[in-house]
């Protein structure tokens, strides 16, 4: 019995141990994760969200991204911690000056408004939820180290 | 709520995410810390293979660019690590585990050996599969409760699904591979002890943190 | 009545299920590599379920956490297989040897009028015009350290809206610059980076 146990850890070990299973290993992990995820279906969707895509107005020259509020002004955002961001809803509000004009004079500007400063996107990554954006792109920093290290030495 | 962390000993605000730092994850910070810490000072070693049934033996060449470089990485992997210890906030907490995936790699990508390379590709390609589970696992959560922060889930507000804190789990495993150390064991051949420990302590560190996340949620 | 929610999730963890079967079976290495892509597609698509602006600004570094994964990856397998020599020639396109080069300034000045992210990639595009119509020496160190710089930029924005938030328009300001030289120089290297001498 014990002599069996002992056998079958061994096995295990040994399967584990080597890593080209070990994708196949994780793979096989997700897809019984996944039928877990389609088993505990359904789940139900909380209507409270943060930062919720309200009053669309298909209309406006901004749609789908008009949130309303004055430029340097405040608009209602609801964050998680309004506290700590005094000047939350500033950054939805602001277009600059070209992204004004064509606002004004198009129907498009919604299309691209996620891109240009201001807008409720950036208000997210940039002001509210910043630390996410400062390890995101702290990702792509090492990521980029690593490339190029290999590059530059394969190049000597 | 089980409070296994223990009270709140400082809160650090950055907008909409918490850092907090309970006993139980000081503990962790600071063990990470002092981890970082010792990679900057110590010098890592020179290998010598030996050859087998006879006198022979060779140093294996280390450049000390590589070496550099390595260093440069398992600092940042230090950093991660501790930034993954106080985050209160489920999304952050699985940018700063993908940041450690990424650097654990990074710190042995630099080596010139063949076998540790094959390695340390096919964990590269867990690591970075591992990202559906963690971002899943992210977005289910904030799906189904409507809110990503730590201190507001525990307050339960609404119940966390298990499925989400399972993905949560599965992703930290996929991204650190602690505690199946087995699998990693290849990428520990690699020269430069102190750099190679980063690697086993990051991950069993963000697998510590993640059993108190899916606890206290 | 089966909610939306729950709908997409059954499509989004079928999909998921399905690419983790492709990977399980794949043994090969770069078609490994190839097949996450399956996998991050549907990471994106858990996010974006979530349907408020809070997804739409998370799908960004979902997003990029896969591709610079990709990129370390690729490159790591390049080194272990061995794969040193630099491909021969470039694109062989007759109309852009003639193409006027103006077409390329038009593109980084309206980039940069734009600013922000796509002004970037508009930019870039630019760029990456200049370098096919023309040939370059390779000056990467410039624009990696135009990049590096522009990080440290946008990182500084961030810790602006931090500790300063009445600044917070000299922080977006700032942000949408850094970005923009950012966004610029990394799509600059797309295909131009052929292992050529640094010059």
């Amino acid at each position: 019995m014990e002599g069996c146990i002992v056998l079958i850890i061994t096995r295990i070990s040994r399967f584990v141990s080597n890593f080209q299973n070990l994708v196949a290993l994780f793979a096989g992990a997700c897809i019984i994760i996944s039928l877990a995820g389609i088993l505990s279906l359904p789940l139900g969707f909380e209507e409270q969200q943060l930062y919720p895509k309200t009053d669309l107005d298909p209309a406006s020259g901004l749609y789908p991204y008009d949130r309303g509020g004055v430029p340097f002004g405040t608009t209602e955002v609801v964050a998680q911690y309004p506290e700590n961001s005094p000047y939350a809803g500033y950054v939805t509000a602001y277009l600059t000056p070209l992204s004004q004009y064509l606002a004004d004079h198009t129907h498009y500007l919604g299309t691209t408004i996620v891109a240009h400063p201001g807008g409720i996107v950036d208000e997210i990554l940039y002001n509210t939820r910043g630390l996410d954006t400062v390890v995101e792109t702290s990702i792509l920093f090492a990521a980029f180290a690593i490339a190029s290290y290999l590059f530059r030495r394969e190049a000597e | 709520m089980p409070e296994i962390g223990g009270s709140d000993l400082f809160v650090l605000e950055f907008g909409d995410i918490l850092h907090y730092y309970t006993p139980y994850t000081t503990t962790l910070f600071v063990l990470a810390l002092i981890f970082t810490a010792l990679a900057i000072l110590s010098r890592p070693e020179g290998q010598v293979d030996i050859a087998f049934g006879g006198d022979a033996y060779y140093a294996k060449e280390t450049a000390v660019s590589e070496m550099r470089f390595r260093r440069f990485m398992t600092i940042a992997c230090g950093l991660a690590t501790m930034g993954a210890m106080g985050s209160g906030d489920i999304f952050n907490f699985t940018l700063f585990a993908s940041l450690v995936g990424i650097t654990n790699v990074g710190i042995v990508a630099a080596v010139k050996s063949r076998h540790v390379l094959d390695a340390a590709y096919e964990y590269g390609i867990v690591a970075m599969v591992a990202t559906l589970p963690l971002f899943g696992g992210a977005a289910l959560i904030l799906a189904t409760t409507g809110t990503l922060s730590i201190p507001a889930l525990a307050a339960g507000a609404s119940a966390v699904p298990l499925i989400g804190k399972a993905l949560l789990a599965l992703g930290v495993i996929g991204e650190g591979m602690a505690p199946f150390y087995a699998a990693k064991a290849e990428m520990f051949r690699a020269p430069g002890a102190p750099y190679v420990i980063m690697c086993s302590l990051s991950s069993l560190l963000i697998f510590l943190r993640v059993v108190e996340i899916a606890i206290t949620i | 009545m089966i909610p939306d929610y729950s709908i997409g999730l059954l499509v989004a963890f079928a999909a998921a299920g399905t690419a983790f079967f492709a990977l399980m079976r794949e043994t090969d290495g770069l078609h490994r590599l190839l097949l996450t892509d399956l996998v991050e597609v549907v990471t994106l698509a858990f996010i974006a379920l979530v349907g408020t602006d809070l997804a739409e600004a998370l799908i960004l570094p979902g997003l990029v956490v896969g591709v610079s994964e990709l990129i370390a990856l690729s490159e790591i397998y390049r080194v272990k297989e061995g794969y040193v020599r630099p491909p021969a020639a470039g694109l062989q396109i007759e109309v852009m040897e003639s193409a006027p080069g103006i077409l390329a300034a038009i593109l980084v000045v309206y980039g940069i009028i734009l600013s922000g992210f796509s002004g970037g990639a508009v930019a870039g595009l630019g760029v990456i015009f200049y370098f096919l119509s023309r040939s370059h020496n390779e000056r990467f160190e410039l624009i990696e350290t135009a990049s590096g710089y522009s990080w440290v930029l946008w990182i500084v924005a961030f810790f602006v809206f931090m500790l300063l938030p009445q600044h917070w328009f000299f922080a977006v300001m700032l942000a949408g610059a850094a970005i923009l030289v950012k966004v610029m120089a990394k799509m600059s290297l797309i295909g131009t980076m052929r292992g050529g001498p640094n010059a």
